[in-house]
């Protein structure tokens, strides 16, 4: 099953990918039935890429990265098809306890929110050391050199006291520089970030997120990076897939997808994007909304919003299509 | 810290004010305090001698102060029907509450913690809806009923304890239950409810990240988090224990501060009354200092650094 979908990958090198989700489908079970939330996702993401998942909210993003991580709040959303592969190793079907094994040992993960999402009740250092300790064969001494290395190494100023504060003790930018931290303490194969920058001031944005990028750089680290903000993307991102209603429509190196976008969506997302060099041009909004789960339209998801929409969007659903190493679900794609 | 000391002023002028309350509220509430201790057959000119003796005839602010004087220098005073010398009351009634209601008190955490827990982890499981119908019974029914029946049941049918008395371990039990059940019941319902609000707030989800087991998550950062509420509002389960010791020592003949107090104002010998009721207020004041204190070290939120 997985043959074609491999051959379909826009995975440009031809690497070995660290990676590799095969068909995802993610459903949230719901008083009305059951709906796909995130529906039919494939993406690989090669050693020391950053892959960059955009959509609005609710696209799906978060769900996609909370799957992989096996975080899901389940029930009422699980898992309901498809494959995510790492290491040989299908993580789908892997128990609980191997799950943990892979978290932050291998595969860490970073979340929108540093206010919440820090426990409030212990210290920086009580919970990286538990980390460290839950995996490693560590003393606490030990423990705790390697959390103020990492600390220092993500630019937390004055590293030792940090390590015995509490997080409301920390500022907004503080917080997530531990977070980052505490992912990256046991150097793990891939970081995927949650929208690490959105809750952050725009000056300490720009600060983590270079701090990412250079964090992935030094470590040869693999980047599953969600965002919304197209601007963060072109600044970080190797490779782009645009998600839309539970689906990634489109999927291409940073540069062709800014340069050549095929999908409407995507084009609609740039028009609306402001542009420093285009003069007084006026934003183009995308019309109309996201359609609710429970009424997805049978063909294409965006056909409704989509000014190049013909008969056929509106009763098939458009495959995957693989065009010069992009991919693309469009029955009518239209030059830029 | 400052917080603490702020607490600690509060806690002061309360005490002051309930102090002045307590007085005037014995004086005003009526009956003769005098009959306590004169025969029936005294007369008119006893009686009044009698109070002059005692400083009856005098303004209550007055009475207040000199009360208040002789209280500082632990002149505690004799009661009014035997003679007995308050301050031994104290020591001996007090050290018979401290047992029934440090009992009572472990109870209530001992057994409302762990059944709260289980509660929330087995959410919406038969061991929950059980321990949730237990916590509404415990809270519906009155403790003197509940006091009475467990004396029917476990004294007067089955013949397992006795029905009253002090102070061997087995005469413990009943009233010791009895008593600790409404924080027990309370005190469920409150763990479990935090355990859930925090076992859905965000930073589990990144413990969970850090591929930390389930049982640390659970057992240890959403219980910490969860204490804080309940710690704080431990302070409030001593003065509920105190209030309810009135009741159940009356019930069970324990012969502690609860039961003098009863007595005392059945009798209308005021020194006594007076002065258990100051006690009995001090540790209800003094135990919600000591949940701001203890809500003050659960959570590291209000410490100030």
């Amino acid at each position: 099953m997985s043959a074609d979908r491999a051959e379909a990958s826009t995975n440009g090198a031809g690497r070995q990918p660290v990676l590799s989700v095969r068909n995802l489908h993610t459903a949230v079970a719901t008083p009305e039935g059951s709906f796909d939330v995130v529906r039919d996702v494939s993406f690989d993401i090669g050693p020391n890429e950053v892959l960059c998942l955009v959509g609005e909210s609710g696209c799906g993003k978060t769900i996609t990265a909370l799957s992989v991580m096996r975080l899901l709040p389940t029930p009422p959303v699980r898992i309901t098809a498809g494959e995510i592969v790492f290491d040989g190793a299908d993580l789908t079907q892997l128990p609980e306890r191997g799950v943990r094994d892979v978290r932050s040992e291998r595969i860490s993960m970073i979340f929108q929110d540093p206010l919440t999402s820090l426990d409030p009740v212990f210290t920086v250092g009580q919970v990286m050391t538990e980390v460290i300790r839950t995996h490693r064969d560590a003393t606490k001494a030990e423990a705790r050199d390697m959390s103020v290395d990492i600390l220092r190494a993500v630019g937390l100023p004055a590293p030792e006291e940090r390590f015995d504060s509490y997080p409301h003790q920390l500022s907004g930018g503080m917080r997530q520089r531990v977070m980052i931290a505490t992912a990256l303490v046991l150097d793990p194969e891939i970081l995927i970030a949650d929208e690490p920058t959105t809750a952050l001031d725009v000056t300490v944005q720009a600060q983590i997120l270079e701090r990412l990028r250079q964090e992935q750089q030094d470590r040869s680290m693999s980047m599953l990076l969600i965002t919304h903000d197209l601007a963060v993307v072109a600044s970080i991102a190797d490779r782009v897939a645009v998600m839309y209603a539970g689906e990634i429509v489109e999927e291409a190196p940073v540069d062709e997808l800014f340069s050549n976008p095929r999908h409407p969506y995507t084009q609609g997302l740039l028009r609306a994007l402001p542009h420093a060099s285009r003069k007084r041009r006026e934003l183009v909004p995308i019309p109309g909304l996201v359609p609710p789960m429970q009424m997805m339209p049978p063909g294409c998801r965006f056909a409704p919003r989509c000014p190049h929409a013909l008969e056929q969007c509106w009763s098939d659903h458009p495959p995957h299509e693989v065009e010069a190493g992009v991919g693309f679900r469009c029955f009518n794609p239209q030059p830029f | 810290m400052k917080r603490i000391a702020a607490r600690s002023i509060y806690t002061l002028i309360v005490l002051l004010l309930s102090s002045i309350a307590v007085f005037y509220a014995i004086r005003l509430s009526g009956g003769d305090a005098v009959s306590a201790r004169l025969p029936a057959s005294a007369s008119y000119e006893e009686r009044e001698e009698f109070r002059e003796l005692l400083g009856l005839n005098d303004p209550v602010h007055e009475q207040y102060f000199r009360y208040m004087g002789r209280l500082l220098t632990f002149d505690l005073g004799k009661s009014l029907t035997n003679n007995a010398d308050i301050f031994d009351m104290l020591t001996e009634h007090g050290k018979n509450s401290l047992i029934l209601g440090a009992a009572a008190f472990g109870l209530v955490f001992a057994i409302g913690v762990p059944l709260g827990i289980l509660a929330a982890v087995r959410r919406n499981s038969w061991a929950d809806g059980s321990v949730m119908t237990f916590s509404v019974a415990g809270m519906a029914v009155p403790n003197f009923w509940l006091a009475l029946l467990s004396v029917w049941l476990f004294a007067s049918t089955l013949g397992w304890l006795p029905s009253a008395g002090c102070c061997s371990f087995k005469q413990l039990i009943l009233p010791a239950v009895v008593l600790a059940m409404e924080g027990i019941a309370l005190t469920v319902r409150m763990t479990r409810s935090a355990m859930l609000e925090n076992l859905g707030q965000d930073f589990v989800r990144t413990l969970r990240a850090g591929g930390l087991s389930e049982a640390s998550i659970v057992g240890k950062h959403v219980l910490r988090n969860a204490m804080v509420p309940i710690i704080s509002l431990a302070g409030l389960r001593i003065g509920q224990i105190v209030g309810y010791a009135l009741v159940v020592e009356t019930i069970f003949g324990w012969p502690g501060l609860g039961q003098v107090l009863v007595n005392a104002v059945l009798r209308r010998d005021y020194p006594v009354a007076q002065f258990f009721s100051l006690v009995l207020i001090t540790i209800v004041v003094l135990s919600n200092w000591l949940a701001d204190v203890g809500y003050t070290v659960a959570n590291p939120r209000l410490r100030r650094t």
